[in-house]
């Protein structure tokens, strides 16, 4: 007697045939069938369970509020008076510059706004795998040491926090973030663990909104958030330090200020 | 050209959906919500390619599926999800396995965490497929297209899944003394 196949299982499964005669005669194959459905029905229910969480809707809102300019200037571009203009466009070629004029600058805004979403969201990897241990982190925590590390691959120096009061430098690594090489050093602090990478991007290149206006020193904090991570930025003659954990704005600006001359 | 409120209206309603399939791949919430979010600014990106009056949910899922594939190769775990490993792993033919005579009942004692942790521990390729399948219910014919394989492969990788699912929910039942020397 052949009993039935995989394939055949998953068909019945699906609903895709009618269970064939065979499942009559066969005690085999019917538990087969029970246990597999059994086991699909487990897994259906286990999901039941799963939901995301309103503050990731929320997060996701924000993040795409990126563009959130862009029905407001699609909104402008369809009053009435666009209206007529986009009906009487085959008529002019000054119409045909007007529209071009509008959406030209549409599409560069969205484009931007999008990469600024792809760097945001490529910080938080280089932070994440800085968490882990893997070959290509550097562990220490004397900043000549550090500077050395980064100085050999980078070809600069960066600056580094004054460290105390419950904060210590764990280590360093390069990575690549926009296809570019840059260093990243990690710092533990009490609340929490901070990846400050520098880059040689500006912070509204990469979709950091204004925290602060400027300090006593002349410098602007810029602050950004993807998944659990909050990021905030400076910039520090060629490059933004971007500091970047699952803390508040607030700290990592305070880790930033111990950045400053 | 991308219509922000559009997207909002049409995509973020099947959050729940991606965000299940993300834990289903990830095994854990902190990765699954980072996954989620980076599926949406991509969709956002190439939201003018979806072609309105087709299947979103689908649509979401097959970005969701790249993104993920992207960052395994980016962290160099490419092994895990290669296809033709997977295809490689010895399959038993359903004859030489035991069927548990009380199926319902021995399942009855795991719960929702150990289910999905179980899933968690398989094939990349094999998790999504059964949870399209078992969990969204997603036809064999859809579940192809977000995976990109053959319907045939959609099959087999199914029914691979259930048996390696099946494996690892035995030897739960093995720690919890659930079962004895059952295979």
């Amino acid at each position: 007697m052949n009993h039935l196949t995989d394939e055949q299982f998953e068909d019945i499964m699906q609903g895709e045939v009618s269970p064939p005669a065979h499942l009559n005669r066969c005690k085999d194959c019917r538990e087969h069938l029970v246990e597999k459905q059994a086991m699909a029905e487990k897994l259906r229910l286990a999901f039941r369970s799963v939901q995301a969480d309103t503050a990731l809707a929320d997060r996701i809102r924000r993040q795409l509020n990126l563009t959130a300019t862009v029905p407001q200037i699609a909104e402008h571009a369809e009053r009435p008076w666009m209206h007529r203009l986009h009906r009487r466009l085959w008529s002019g070629l000054a119409a045909a510059a007007v529209l071009l004029a509008v959406l030209i600058p549409i599409g560069l805004y969205l484009t931007t706004a999008s990469n600024a979403s792809a760097a945001q969201a490529e910080l938080v990897k280089i932070h994440q795998r800085n968490l882990k241990p893997h070959s290509e982190f550097y562990n220490s925590t004397d900043p000549e040491k550090l500077a050395e590390y980064f100085k050999n691959k980078l070809g600069f120096t960066p600056a580094f926090p004054c460290i105390g009061q419950g904060m210590s430098i764990r280590g360093c690594c390069v990575a690549h973030f926009r296809s570019r090489i840059v260093g990243s050093y990690v710092v533990d602090t009490p609340q929490g663990v901070i990846s400050v990478i520098i880059v040689t991007d500006t912070p509204q290149s990469i979709g950091m909104t204004r925290m602060s206006e400027q300090t006593d020193h002349g410098h602007t904090f810029w602050s950004g958030s993807f998944a659990r991570c909050n990021m905030v930025t400076v910039r520090l003659g060629d490059y933004s330090y971007c500091a970047v954990g699952e803390v508040p704005h607030e700290i990592l600006a305070q880790l930033l200020s111990r950045l400053l001359p | 050209m991308a219509d922000r409120s559009e997207f909002e209206s049409i995509a973020l309603e099947h959050l729940e959906t991606v965000y299940r399939a993300a834990v289903a791949l990830c095994g854990n919430r902190q990765d699954a919500e980072d996954l989620v979010q980076a599926t949406f600014v991509k969709a956002l990106e190439r939201f003018d390619l979806f072609e309105a009056g087709t299947n979103c949910k689908a649509w979401l899922l097959q970005i969701l599926r790249n993104t993920w594939i992207d960052r395994l190769r980016r962290q160099k775990f490419t092994e895990q999800a290669l296809p033709i490993a997977e295809e490689l792993i010895a399959e038993a033919p359903h004859r030489d396995e035991t069927v548990w005579s009380n199926a319902q009942d021995l399942l009855e004692n795991f719960s929702d965490q150990q289910v999905i942790k179980a899933l968690s521990q398989l094939p990349d390729e094999q998790r999504l497929t059964l949870f399209l399948i078992d969990v969204e219910q997603f036809s064999q014919e859809q579940v192809a297209e977000i995976t990109d394989v053959a319907v045939g492969t959609v099959k087999s990788r199914t029914s691979r899944a259930r048996t390696a699912l099946k494996k690892k929910l035995i030897s739960y039942a093995k720690q919890m003394r659930l079962m004895g020397g059952e295979k």
